[in-house]
């Protein structure tokens, strides 16, 4: 069925979410070329643009990690294609270097970069706020609130980009991607064929005599967008009164509900302002006219709320400012329609409301947490415990990012610090280096192509001593089953030119490498072992697929379960198996250890740590 | 018009990672466009794919996608624990329908824990809701054909009790209209399961 993503028709309505809104806005905008490394809560966007690459004109691709996904689709935009690149929040960290430049070389075929933020580290090891790499990098910045409007701002970012030849931020926070709503379908624009790359040097390459100009042409063209702000159709007046308030990405949500509400629509001025970078000054001062009050809504940094303050001041106008400096508003986490409406009634003076939440009564207990685990039959487990046995808690593990992170778990307890994508080899190197302990570093094969080969070079080349782990379950797991390098199949079929790791460890030079199955378990512990015993930089390369991958892209069925045949220890009180292995598919009924055959995998693992572990016929999920 | 019946809503859904919890809330979000309904819908899902909780939400004429501590009319819970620790959403005097039928965590398979029993849940349910409707979702859903067809039996019966501004008509249209035919045959079994599984 064809998706109504590429072939909807103009004037349809559908319920899509934020993040194939955005997709449906690049296809209205007629976008040529889409560069990406997915990342919650961003991967949507380059997974549906993937899922209908064989439907839709355009170009596509899964970088190997954002920085290199920035400069592609700098190449593309350079040589005239209309260009998406999209990351999570943390990988424009990745991406930082280019995107700094690209501004000074300027855009010609247009150029939006999504980036993601999670408020709140839903699924982030920070919640930073790259509204302030818009004024790092001197690109204007819109940041829509439903999903009508994601559609919308992606067509207006992608648009304005080409008309002036200058990238533009498109920042959404994990709410707004993960929203749905319903969004009207416009007409998609058909782009001509890219131009291809006009040469000129002094405009192209930065080299000191031209990065001077550069910067000064960025400056001029930041003044040009202000004022293009001031008029933008996403920054809207509404309401009226001495109080007012000025609200922005999805805090404009957040303030209508609260309005609603409390009745008091009409009541206040409103300024939403859904292209917040450059400020519009010329809108704000006369926003501000007339005002006492004036209270900013923004998620995390005080942004807006800074810039507007240094705006009234430079104006003379005396109105007081509230935001988070000092307060009422938190300068960490999420907004919420309560957390608003308080702000709201303190500003405005009205007694404060509670909003009783229904637990009167305390729980006795707390109730049993629900934390992500392993999957059942997943083989990080079995690396896991096989690296325990040989090491137990004498080595510190140095962890990365991947489904393999939830080792952290008891029993597991595999995940001793952690930096960020890559980091896994260089900071277990600094680690092992600077006190001489014993480090084991466990990185996924995405991560290990996205940015684990620089540190493991280096590791070789400074000498380092650590045992690096590469888990290679053949695909992007935890983002959901992207391909990679390394990858024998993608979810569209086969990967044609599968990059070898072991092939390209061992062109390093690296002659300590033992590569295995880890579900065979003796073979991995042996590999651990003797491995542990040289110094250096040594390599396990412990692969196997991802169960719930291999089961859809390999077709894998396994025909045998996990069941225990006879109870341990004298009484059948041993239950070892449960302690070490954590296995979802275990349970305990009546004080004996059992296993669910629904749930088993197949994976034998159990069987090779327990003798009274046996197999029989049954379909592994 | 009843209270229940207003123009503005906000459900909290909560269940378990692998359950199909997104699965419902997409399916009575599409039913709420289909009936010409503002609908906006939420989702935390980060890690939830890994037996982790996974939380959605589905409001009517609200713009916000997100339900903070007692805000939500209705309160769907597709497992029991997961119903009883969402119950902070719950506005006093919402409305409940929850699944009997345990998901134990991993802590409650392997004895390190306990989980309260369904008598525990059911009093501090009904002690914060005005209406409170359980049902066997799994063995619901077992006997429509499919398991995970057990949410749209908890659909079922919130359509049944008139909560929503729209009838069980239109959701069964939806599963027609955006589910295969073979799927759509179990869901539409499930749905009709339970509206009519008593109260």
């Amino acid at each position: 069925m064809a998706s109504p993503l590429i072939s909807g028709a103009p004037g349809q309505t559908h319920l899509l979410l934020g993040n194939e809104a955005i997709v449906r806005g690049a296809v209205e905008a007629g976008i040529q070329f889409i560069s990406c490394y997915p990342g919650t809560p961003s991967s949507e966007v380059p997974d549906t643009f993937f899922r209908l690459s064989p439907e839709a004109a355009y170009t596509f691709e899964y970088s190997v990690n954002e920085k290199v996904a920035l400069e592609v689709g700098g190449g593309a935009t350079l040589a005239g294609a209309l260009t998406l690149v999209t990351m999570k929040h943390v990988g424009v960290n990745v991406a930082a270097d280019p995107l700094m430049t690209l501004a000074y070389t300027g855009t010609p075929g247009g150029f939006v970069l999504l980036s993601a933020d999670d408020p709140g580290c839903h699924s982030s090891q920070n919640e930073q706020d790259n509204r302030i790499y818009a004024r790092l990098a001197g690109l204007p910045c819109l940041e829509p609130a439903t999903a009508q409007e994601a559609k919308d701002m992606t067509v207006a970012a992608l648009t304005l980009s080409r008309e002036l030849g200058t990238p533009v931020l498109l920042r959404t926070t994990t709410r707004v991607n993960h929203l749905r709503g319903p969004v009207t379908l416009a007409e998609p624009v058909v782009l001509p064929a890219p131009a291809g790359f006009q040469k000129n040097p002094s405009r192209f390459v930065p080299i000191p005599a031209f990065a001077r100009p550069m910067h000064l042409r960025l400056l001029d063209m930041l003044e040009k967008l202000r004022g293009l702000a001031d008029t933008s159709p996403f920054n809207l007046v509404s309401g009226a009164g001495k109080v007012g308030v000025v609200a922005s990405g999805i805090s404009r949500a957040y303030l209508a509900d609260a309005l609603l509400e409390a009745d008091l629509t009409g009541t206040v001025k409103v300024l939403d302002l859904g292209f917040t970078y450059p400020l519009p000054e010329k809108l704000l001062a006369s926003f501000m006219d007339g005002l006492s009050t004036l209270l900013v809504l923004e998620e995390l940094e005080p942004v807006l709320e800074t810039e507007i303050r240094a705006l009234a001041q430079r104006l003379g106008l005396s109105l007081t400012i509230l935001g988070k400096t000092p307060g009422p508003l938190p300068r960490f986490g999420e907004f919420s329609v309560g957390l608003v409406a308080a702000a709201l009634r303190a500003v405005l003076g009205l007694p404060v409301q509670e909003t009783p939440g229904c637990q009167a009564e305390a729980l006795p207990a707390p109730l049993p947490n629900r934390p992500p685990n392993l999957c059942v039959g997943c083989p990080h487990r079995a690396t896991y415990v096989a690296v325990r046995k040989v090491y137990g808690d004498a080595a510190v593990y140095s962890s990365d990012i991947g489904c393999y992170t939830l080792g952290i778990l008891p029993p597991l307890k595999a995940a001793d610090f952690l930096l960020c994508m890559g980091s896994s080899i260089s900071a277990g190197s600094g680690a092992a280096k600077a006190a001489g302990q014993d480090v084991v570093a466990f990185i996924g094969d995405s991560t290990f192509f996205h940015s684990g080969i620089t540190g493991l070079v280096n590791a070789l080349f400074n000498r380092h001593n650590l045992l690096v782990c590469i888990l290679d379950n053949r695909t992007t797991a935890m983002t959901g089953h992207q391909p990679n390098p390394g990858v024998d199949k993608t979810n569209l079929g086969d990967n044609p030119v599968r990059v070898d790791i072991e092939k390209l460890v061992r062109g390093l030079g690296i002659e300590q490498l033992r590569k295995v199955n880890p579900l065979n378990h003796k073979a991995t512990l042996g590999a651990i072992e003797e491995l542990k015993g040289l110094t250096g930089v040594r390599v396990l390369i412990a692969e196997e697929p991802c169960p719930l991958f291999a089961r859809r892209a390999y077709g894998q069925k396994r025909t045998q379960v996990a069941y225990v045949a006879k109870q341990c220890g004298q009484k059948g009180e041993c239950g070892e198996c449960l302690d070490i292995l954590a296995c979802p598919a275990f349970y305990k009924e009546n004080g004996k250890v059992a296993i669910d055959p629904l749930l088993c995998s197949g994976c034998m693992l159990c069987l090779q740590l327990c003798p009274n572990i046996k197999a029989r016929k049954g379909e592994g999920k | 018009m009843s209270a229940l019946q207003k123009t503005r809503l906000r459900i909290f859904m909560t269940g378990v990672g692998g359950q199909g919890t997104l699965t419902a809330t997409t399916l009575l979000a599409r039913a709420a466009v289909a009936a010409g309904l503002p609908v906006t819908s939420g989702e935390i899902h980060g890690m939830a794919q890994r037996g982790g909780v996974v939380e959605s939400t589905l409001l009517i004429g609200y713009k916000s996608p997100k339900i903070g501590p007692g805000e939500a009319d209705i309160l769907l819970g597709f497992e029991p624990l997961e119903t009883l620790r969402a119950l902070g959403y719950l506005k006093p005097g919402g409305l409940v329908l929850s699944s009997t039928e345990y998901l134990a965590p991993l802590s409650v398979a392997t004895g390190k824990d306990t989980c309260p029993d369904l008598a525990a849940i059911k009093a501090r349910v009904a002690a914060c809701a005005s209406s409170v409707r359980f049902l066997p979702c799994r063995s619901l859903g077992l006997e429509a054909g499919a398991v995970q067809s057990g949410n749209i039996a908890l659909l079922g019966a919130l359509c049944s009790l008139g909560a929503l501004p729209f009838g069980v008509e239109v959701l069964a249209e939806t599963i027609r209209a955006t589910m295969k035919p073979k799927v759509a045959e179990v869901n539409l079994r499930a749905l009709t399961l339970g509206a009519e599984h008593p109260a």
